[in-house]
Formats: structure tokens, C-alpha cells, sequence
């Protein structure tokens, strides 16, 4: 290994890639799926447009209406239109939920005998569905014990008193974000140190790592240390999008996020190695590699279901990629804040260290000095 | 012992074999060329000399041996390797110096005094010194290959090998490649191995080896080779009446050659001999070809097209600088030219491929001005590209119903015509099988065939000889020859290849965007008495205007 060699060739691949405007989607990617994805996925319902049918016309019927009303959850509306004509709107997709209070509503909650309010909700997605019904559900429960006290009763049979750790909150770009920063550093650094083997070996200018002396440690270095150097400055951008624009909270230690990200990068920039070491044509390896990295990237990062609740096949190919074991530290770093002290942290860590050296290594032995 | 010992190399690929058992010896300070069809096994050759593909066998260079690309790191630094296609080795962004330190460094060169002596040395013999700025994506042909090849001498190599250094390169760049490979051979003491496609070259060699389906068939100095094959030289004409494959009788290039005995007088033969004795050996001769009339009957004028002035402008970059030129009716034109002298552009505005910038041009008496216009012109024109723009992933007959398609026609017209096509240019044999799987030269054949389908008064062919083995290319100038006398088209030509410009009716020579020379090949030869060939002649304008 000679250093002036690695550097001479060090100093080509930042020419060509600056020459080439490669340079341009080293930077643009990363941010734009950060921002495409950060905004583009909402998993919390705001603003569900809500008809209310109010057949009784009560001060309780119209305290319900209220507390519809005053949430930023509904966009309430109350109307006159019948039943089915409310359910015509849902079929147009003009209206999310229809509730419809009975006309004796008050009467009977009065004389103590059971009611029944009419609830219908849009279950076309069934996350959001699921998600306004229990908004829905809320809404009404917290109602009832409203009335309940207003009627003297000791009504305090059950309350519910939760408290959500870690995204007190419950927004959805905490959530989400983080996880979108596993995603993004495992997918752009394998993109580019697959293009930058792969070009040449497209153009035939690999020949001139085959007919000189040239050795393999020089030319893997001279192809991953630029990818590495320019996506760690990705690491900080991407730290930026997440706590300045997304407003996402930081409550662990950056040196431990910075660590594992570089970590994370070495990874990415080893698949995409491994990727050129079977294609021959830049399309290919670009195509492939995304195949690699984005789907588990994105399907066992956690961003759309915790991998504590996978099972069977799923939970075992989550454990293989190292997409959670990153998201881990990474959503420690980002919500909880425990750092090293979380035993699970420190061996997740070295899980990502070992995983490192492992692809480096299969990459530095797959990759064959000669024409295949 | 020689210096540089191969014995009994053979490389294979997944599914054939490229060469095949071979051995060779050569000397410090000597050239020796590989000469051979396309695919004949030189490439794979000197890859395993090169240490760059698993090979079997053993390959020594002075004491070091070596059986195995691993083995072979240890000659790396005395051996330099240009691999074949232009400007292969070179990084479109880089600039010529850029290219120059990056393959010092890569070589860990000491860049002391000597080193930027024989660097400046090496620049002013590629004449790159007032280019050192350029990026070699903006260099023509010519000038990518003498950087590639002095980016791979300036370790001073004491093993070259050189992969079709000279194709696609015009005549003028040739010889310039050939004087600084004589000047390192002669000062250095190189062993050099250089394939080529050009038989003038491989005449200037040392030593040649004729290489054919994977196998060294021949070697030894020129003059021996030469001998071997005088028997069966002829004059030309002692064909006639038998002229094709069956009867074993070729001719090309004012020689024709036949392993029975003639009565005709022999004829000295060149190193093309080689192939045709060979081919006629082995009996592998490409289908004949008959040509029928065409089916339209047209009434075609004295002039079929004639351009006037025409002019063409890439930014400040003049491609084309009024040029003039004018294609009669059943004519074959030739368009020579250096390197990025302007022909490829100039075509395509006379394909109606790029807007004319300036200037006037005629079709069949109309002159062509709208796009409209232009949409005319292309469907009167046929135009096979450089690299025959063939789709790979269908067979043959499906590539032509998609071109016959293309240009409207009804099918069962474009059925008929494909069958009688495939007949009469020899390859309906092939029609069920992909471009990718069958010989240039009947791919060549086909992608006229596609350019034929809508009856086109006139053909455009932009180098379609590169790269194809001189049988295929005789037979190829037949073809056109019979098209023109039976068709009348007109025909308007480039080539690399010197003796093909002799069967034109009229050449046009360009040189950085401009005409210098307009005539037939007689009165050219009329004008330069002392020009032993067609290349002589070119070298001659070229050299007077520079």
C-alpha cells in the first residue's frame, strides 16, 4: 500500500466526479428522499372531515358536537342530511366519519337506559380507519364522563391515565425521521462506490488497474475513501434536516450518532462494492443496489413497524440486515438519549463494527485483479 | 531461450474457447503482429500475456514465469497493456496532462528531471504538446489513441502489447502511431506485440502470426508468409466466369486467388492472401449474392442529390464549413477523412439527422427546407450507421419487420421483400438468429438489408467495414457494386480503409470541417504520379495542407 499511489488516485475520482456532476447526487439524493419521505408518510389522521347528524338537538347531544368541534383531530360539520345521504358523501370521499346522535339521546341517557350514537368511518385504508375510530371512540368516552359528572355521579369508575415515553408527543416526524436516516445512509453511499467500480469496468478503464502493479488493497481504498469522506458530511446534513427543519429532539450523544453513522456509511459503501463485483453495466448496478438496500432499508427500519413486533421470517431477515441494528442507536440517540449505558446499544455496535469488517473483507476477496 | 516465452496458453470462456494451445517467442527490440479475423483469439491472447485473464499453460519474461493472473503481478511493472477500442483506457473528464501524472503516479514513477524530459518528449511525438489541456472526451479518435498509447509508455515498458491500436484511426494518425512505436522499439529495445487490421502494418513487422478460430495457423517473417501463399495469387480477372465461392475462385484488390490451378498469369500477393487461401481451405465462404431489380420503377435524374455550401456549427466549433458535393445518379462516392474531420456530421445533415445551419440542399431536384422536407429526404434515403444500429434481443427477421415497419410498410410487402432479400444477400440461413450470435460480415449484409427495405434512391454507409475481415469486406464491395447496377442507387461511403477508397467512382477527401479534394480515383492517381496506393495519395494532401 502505497500512500502518494492512493492519493493520485484519490485526486481522479474527485476530478471525475466533479467533472461528471456526480457530485450533485451525492448531496441532492440523500436530502430529497429525506424530505420526500419525511413529509410524504403521516401516519397520525388530522382534520378527519366529520359529518354530524344531531336528531336530538339536547344540551348533551350538543356538547358532544363541541368537544367534535374544539378538536384538531376533526374538521366537525353538522348537517340535516339523512343516513344514507351522509353515507353517499363517505362513497364520494367527501366526508371520513359520519356520526349520527339518536333522537332520544338525552332522554335516555336521563332515565339511566342505554344509547346508542351511530359512528361510520372510511375504512379504505385500514391504519387510518382504524386510527380515526379510536379517535372517534375518545372523543365520546371523554364526553360521557363529562356528562357523567354533570349528573352528580361518582363517574370515575375508569379513567384512563396514559402517557406516551419517548415521543410524548406522538409525532409522527419523531417517528419517522430517524429511521429515515438509516435509510438514506444505506442506500446512497452503496449507490455511489457501486458507480464509481462499475464505471470503470463499463468504459474499460479498469484495464489500468489490471495491467499495472497497482495493488487491490490501493484500488478499494482509492474507491471507497471518497465516498466515505463526502457521505460523512451527509451524516450532518441529514442531523440538520431532522432537528432544525423536522424539529425531531436530540437527547443523546451526537458523538455516539456520529460514530455509528460513519460505521453505517462503511457498510453501505462495502454492499455497493460487492454489488460491482458482479455487474458489469453501471444501470445494472445502480438498479440492484437500490434493490438491496432500499426495501429492507425501509421495511425492517422500523419506520413502519416496530421489529420487536415482527415474527418468524421477518423477524429473522430484520436480524440479518444491519438496517435495525443502526436504527436502534440511532432512535436511542434521537429519543431516549441512553447512550452506551443500554447494554443492547453497546452490542448492537459492535454487531454494526463486525458487520463492517465482514463486507470489506468479502469485498477485498471477491474483487479479482483480472477479466472475468 | 527467448526472452518472451509463451507455450501452450489456452484461455476459455464460459462457452467457447478463445485461443487455443498457443505458443510464440520473441526478443527484446522486436515487433510482432497478430493479424486475424475478428474473434480469432488474439485478443485472448495477449490478455494472458498481460497477466489480466485466467489462462492455462506458462508464460515466462526472462527468469520470472508465470501461469496465472496472480503470477503475473510480479512483470506489471515492466509490461504495458492498450487494450483494444478507442480511447478505452482514457477518462473522458481528465485532461491530457491530468491523464499524464495520473499514470505516473498509479506506475509510482519518480517525476524527476529525466521523467519530465521524456514525458515532454513523448507529448511532442503524439503532437498532444498544444493539447495538454483538452479533455480527452473532446479529442477525435486518432488523438485518444496516441494518448492511450503514450499514457502506457511512459513507464518505459520493456513489454508492449498493443490490441488494435491503429482501427478506426485514420491514415495519417496511423503512421504517426507506427513512427513512435519504431522510435521506443529502436531506443528502449521493447518487445512489442501489436494486433492489427491494416495489412500495410502487419507488413512492417517483424515477425506475423495469422490467428483463426483460436488457433496460430501461420507464422514467420512477411516475406515467408507472403511466399506460401504465391501459388495461389493470380491477376486479376482470372476468375471471370467462376467469380464466387463455390467454384473456389475470390477476388479483391486487382488480385484473385484459387487453390486449383489457373491459366493465368500469378500475381505478387500481400498478406490478405493469407485470409483468402485460408477461407478457401477451410471452405468457409459466405453465401453469394444475387440481386434482382427493384420492385417501384422510378425515374431517377442525372443528379440525385447535390448539396451546396452546407455548413454546420457546434457552438464556435465549425464541424462543417461550406462544403459542397454532389451524388449522381448510380454513383459510389467515398468520403475520406482524418478523424473527426467532419464526415459523420456531414452525413447526418444530409440525413436530415441535424438541421443545415447554412446552405442548400437538393433532393431529386426539390430543395429541402422544412422538417417536412426532411421527412421526404429520409424516406428516399438508406442509411446503415458505424456500428450497425441493430437490436440485439430480437432475431434477425423480427429486427427487419421492426424496420419495414418503421417506414410503413404494409406487411405483406415487407414479408416478401425480407424473404427475397435474405435469398439474395446470402443470410436467409440465419434468419432465426440474434445479431449478437452470427459473423460481422453477415450482420453488415442485414443491416443494409434493413436500409434496403423501403427502396431508397440512395445509400449512406458510415464506416461500415471497421472491424470486419477482409473476405467479408470483398464480398461486401461486390454487393454494392451489384446494387448499383442493378438498383442505380447511389452510394455514398466512409471508410479507414485505403484500397477501398479504389472502388469508389469518385472521392471526396475532408479535413477539419473543409473539402480539399473532389474527383475519381483516376484523375487522382493522374495527378500524383508518384503514388504507389490510394494511402500515398491521402498522406500527400493531408501532409501539403498541414
Amino acid at each position: 500500500m502505497k500512500l502518494s499511489v492512493i492519493k493520485a488516485y484519490m485526486l481522479k475520482e474527485f476530478t471525475e466526479l466533479f467533472r461528471s456532476k456526480l457530485i450533485i447526487m451525492v448531496y441532492v439524493m440523500p436530502s430529497m428522499i429525506m424530505l420526500l419521505f419525511g413529509y410524504g408518510i403521516r401516519m397520525d389522521v388530522t382534520h378527519a372531515r366529520t359529518l354530524i347528524i344531531d336528531n336530538d338537538h339536547s344540551h348533551f347531544s350538543r356538547m358532544l358536537t363541541a368537544k367534535f368541534e374544539h378538536s384538531k383531530y376533526f374538521n366537525a360539520k353538522l348537517t340535516q342530511i339523512s343516513e344514507a345521504e351522509a353515507l353517499h358523501r363517505i362513497k364520494q370521499a367527501k366526508a371520513d366519519i359520519i356520526v349520527i346522535i339518536p333522537s332520544s339521546f338525552e332522554k335516555r341517557i336521563l332515565h339511566g337506559q342505554h344509547s346508542e350514537i351511530g359512528v361510520f368511518v372510511d375504512g379504505a385504508f385500514p391504519n387510518r380507519g382504524m386510527t380515526m375510530e379510536s379517535y372517534v371512540q375518545g372523543v365520546i368516552l371523554d364526553t360521557a364522563q363529562s356528562v357523567g359528572r354533570s349528573l352528580g355521579r361518582q363517574s370515575g369508575m375508569i379513567s384512563i391515565n396514559s402517557r406516551n415515553l419517548f415521543n410524548q408527543a406522538m409525532r409522527d416526524a419523531d417517528a419517522i425521521v430517524p429511521g429515515l436516516i438509516g435509510l438514506v445512509l444505506f442506500v446512497a453511499p452503496a449507490i455511489l462506490s457501486a458507480l464509481m467500480i462499475v464505471k470503470e469496468k463499463e468504459r474499460g478503464t479498469i484495464f489500468n488497474f489490471y495491467a499495472s502493479p497497482l495493488g487491490r488493497g490501493e484500488f478499494l481504498a482509492a474507491k471507497l475513501i471518497p465516498g466515505f469522506l463526502l457521505h460523512s458530511l451527509n451524516i450532518f446534513i441529514l442531523f440538520l434536516w431532522a432537528t432544525e427543519l423536522f424539529g425531531v429532539p436530540f437527547r443523546g450523544s451526537f458523538m455516539l450518532y456520529w460514530f455509528a453513522a460513519e460505521i453505517y456509511i462503511l457498510i453501505s459503501l462495502s454492499i455497493g462494492m460487492l454489488v460491482s463485483v458482479i455487474t458489469r453495466k453501471q444501470v445494472v448496478a445502480v438498479v440492484l443496489t437500490i434493490i438491496i438496500t432500499i426495501i429492507p432499508g425501509f421495511l425492517y427500519s422500523g419506520i413502519l413497524m416496530p421489529i420487536s413486533s415482527m415474527a418468524g421470517e421477518s423477524y429473522i431477515e430484520a436480524h440479518l440486515f444491519p438496517v435495525m441494528y443502526f436504527n436502534h442507536i440511532i432512535y436511542d440517540c434521537f429519543l431516549s438519549g441512553t447512550g452506551l449505558a443500554s447494554a443492547k446499544t453497546v452490542e448492537y455496535l459492535g454487531i454494526l463494527i463486525v458487520y463492517a469488517a465482514l463486507l470489506l473483507a468479502l469485498g477485498s476477496m471477491f474483487l479479482k485483479k483480472e477479466l472475468k | 531461450m527467448a526472452d518472451l516465452e509463451v507455450r501452450n496458453v489456452t484461455v476459455s470462456y464460459k462457452k467457447q474457447i478463445g485461443i487455443k494451445a498457443a505458443s510464440l517467442q520473441a526478443n527484446a527490440g522486436e515487433i510482432i503482429g497478430f493479424i486475424g479475423a475478428d474473434g480469432a483469439g488474439k485478443s485472448s491472447l495477449m490478455h494472458a500475456i498481460a497477466g489480466v485473464i485466467r489462462f492455462e499453460g506458462e508464460i515466462s519474461y526472462f527468469s520470472e514465469v508465470y501461469h496465472s493472473p496472480a503470477e503475473a503481478e510480479k512483470i506489471k511493472p515492466y509490461m504495458g497493456l492498450m487494450p483494444q477500442g478507442i480511447g478505452l483506457v482514457l477518462y473522458e473528464t481528465l485532461t491530457v496532462d491530468e491523464h499524464l501524472s495520473f499514470f505516473a503516479h498509479i506506475r509510482n514513477l519518480r517525476q524527476d528531471a529525466a521523467f519530465k524530459a521524456y514525458r515532454q518528449k513523448l507529448l511532442h511525438m503524439a503532437g498532444l504538446s498544444d493539447f495538454t489541456d483538452r479533455q480527452a472526451g473532446k479529442l477525435s479518435g486518432g488523438m485518444m489513441q496516441k494518448l492511450s498509447l503514450i499514457c502506457t509508455l511512459l513507464h518505459r515498458p520493456k513489454l508492449l502489447i498493443l490490441d488494435e491500436p491503429t482501427t478506426g484511426v485514420d491514415p495519417l494518425s496511423r503512421l504517426e502511431l507506427w513512427e513512435i512505436l519504431d522510435t521506443i522499439r529502436k531506443e528502449e529495445g521493447t518487445i512489442i506485440l501489436v494486433s492489427t487490421a491494416y495489412m500495410q502494418e502487419a507488413a512492417k513487422m517483424d515477425r506475423v502470426l495469422l490467428f483463426d478460430e483460436g488457433e496460430i495457423l501461420a507464422r514467420g517473417r512477411v516475406s515467408e508468409l507472403i511466399d506460401s501463399v504465391r501459388a495461389y495469387t493470380y491477376e486479376e480477372g482470372a476468375c471471370i466466369g467462376k467469380d464466387n465461392a463455390e467454384s473456389g475462385c475470390l477476388s479483391f484488390d486487382k488480385r484473385s486467388y484459387s487453390l486449383d490451378t489457373l491459366a493465368a498469369a500469378h500475381a505478387e500477393p500481400t498478406l490478405e492472401a493469407l485470409f483468402f487461401v485460408n477461407a478457401l481451405r477451410k471452405k468457409r465462404i459466405l453465401p453469394k449474392i444475387e440481386i434482382e431489380a427493384r420492385e417501384s420503377t422510378l425515374e431517377i435524374p442525372e443528379t440525385v442529390m447535390e448539396a451546396k455550401g452546407l455548413t454546420k456549427n457546434f457552438g464556435d466549433f465549425t464541424a462543417n464549413d461550406h462544403i459542397d458535393m454532389r451524388l449522381g445518379s448510380g454513383e459510389i462516392v467515398g468520403l475520406l477523412g482524418a478523424n473527426g474531420a467532419g464526415k459523420t456530421t456531414f452525413m447526418k445533415m444530409l440525413l436530415g439527422l441535424y438541421p443545415i445551419d447554412e446552405g442548400e440542399l437538393k433532393l431529386l431536384g426539390k430543395s429541402i427546407k422544412s422538417s417536412e422536407d426532411r421527412q421526404v429526404l429520409k424516406a428516399k434515403i438508406g442509411y446503415v450507421s458505424q456500428h450497425f444500429a441493430l437490436y440485439k434481443d430480437m432475431t434477425v427477421r423480427e429486427n427487419l419487420i421492426y424496420f419495414a415497419n418503421m417506414h410503413r410498410i404494409p406487411l405483406s410487402t415487407a414479408l416478401k421483400r425480407i424473404e427475397r432479400y435474405a435469398r439474395e444477400l446470402g443470410f436467409d440461413a440465419y434468419m432465426e438468429h440474434l445479431p449478437g450470435e452470427l459473423p460481422l460480415g453477415i450482420n453488415q449484409r442485414f443491416s443494409v438489408a434493413a436500409a434496403l427495405l423501403h427502396e431508397p434512391v440512395i445509400l449512406f454507409l458510415d464506416e461500415p467495414t471497421s472491424g470486419v475481415d477482409t473476405i467479408a469486406r470483398a464480398q461486401f464491395w461486390e454487393m454494392l457494386h451489384r446494387l448499383k447496377a442493378t438498383w442505380g442507387i447511389s452510394i455514398l461511403i466512409t471508410t479507414h480503409y485505403m484500397s477501398e477508397a479504389e472502388y469508389c467512382d469518385r472521392v471526396v477527401l475532408m479535413r477539419q470541417g473543409k473539402k480539399i479534394a473532389d474527383n475519381t480515383v483516376k484523375a487522382l492517381y493522374a495527378k500524383h504520379p508518384q503514388a504507389r496506393n490510394f494511402e500515398d495519395i491521402f498522406l500527400s494532401y493531408y501532409r501539403s495542407e498541414a
